[in-house]
């Protein structure tokens, strides 16, 4: 098996985050914002599950070398918990102001 | 260079551009398209790095359910689905911003040493011990997590509420 270098990966993952930041900050519509939110956390994800893999955590005695792989399992539960959250929101705000732009959300009390 | 770090740079490619064109098509179904190879594709370098679970998982809760959910959302929420989203200009600020961040992040790496090697005697069993033993309490806590958001999606969306 050869190996991947973490340069490679991290470059990746900080493309990824960059992009995500670009998406929030660009787009007003909710969908897209929820997009661009799961592209962010997909970033994140795929660093735990590079670093799973990482040489030094195998060798050593105090972690596991599978516990990134367990957390990602955990994130990946809280992205698709939080897409949920996220379109009863959109459809809330739909029914509501008839609108899924998120600049015309402008009250808290729906 | 390996068969794996070119699969790997093809794969990178592919996923920067989708990720890309999902946020700059105006057409929104376009987007849930574009999202949903870029799932697939990210599946795919988990396969690479050996995390076969993680992979199915990417498979079955992204691209399949998360792509449905959001086309589902947009389904709900236009008159015509195929309507064009309102033009939205793409100001310096955040281009800038992103560019920054990136640089930044890309500076923070530094000299890293080594590069992984995918877990040889990896299996679905260990993985399951682990989280089910060591890491169980942060299971039960995604459990109660979801229990919350589930209430608090069907208050969000029932009838009736003013």
């Amino acid at each position: 098996m050869t190996t991947l270098p973490v340069g490679d990966f991290l470059a990746l993952a900080s493309g990824l985050v960059a992009i995500s930041i670009f998406g929030i900050l660009t787009r007003r519509n909710f969908i897209l914002l929820l997009i661009a939110l799961e592209i962010g956390m997909n970033a994140a994800i795929l660093s735990f599950v590079y670093f799973a893999a990482f040489p030094q955590c195998v060798t050593a005695a105090t972690c596991h070398p599978l516990t990134g792989q367990a957390i990602a399992v955990v994130v990946i539960g809280l992205a698709a918990t939080e897409v949920a959250v996220g379109l009863a929101i959109v459809l809330a705000l739909h029914r509501i102001r008839g609108t899924t732009n998120v600049a015309e959300a402008d009250s808290l009390k729906l | 260079m390996s068969l794996t770090e070119l699969a790997f740079f093809a794969l990178a490619i592919v996923a920067i551009a989708t990720g890309l064109l999902a946020l700059l098509v105006r057409e929104l179904v376009h987007t849930i398209l574009w999202i949903g190879i870029f799932f697939v594709d990210l599946a795919a370098i988990y396969f690479l790095l050996e995390a076969p679970f993680l992979g199915v998982l990417q498979l079955g809760v992204y691209a399949g359910a998360v792509t449905i959910l959001l086309l589902f959302g947009i389904m709900v929420t236009r008159k015509r689905i195929f309507s064009r989203d309102a033009a939205t200009g793409v100001g310096a600020l955040p281009i800038a911003l992103a560019v920054v961040t990136f640089i930044f992040l890309i500076g923070a790496l530094g000299q890293l040493p080594g590069s992984a090697v995918p877990a040889a005697s990896y299996s679905v069993a260990s993985l399951s011990t682990l989280l089910f033993n060591t890491e169980a309490p942060y299971l039960l806590l995604l459990g109660l997590v979801m229990l919350a958001a589930l209430a608090g999606a069907i208050y969000l969306v029932r009838e009736g509420r003013e």
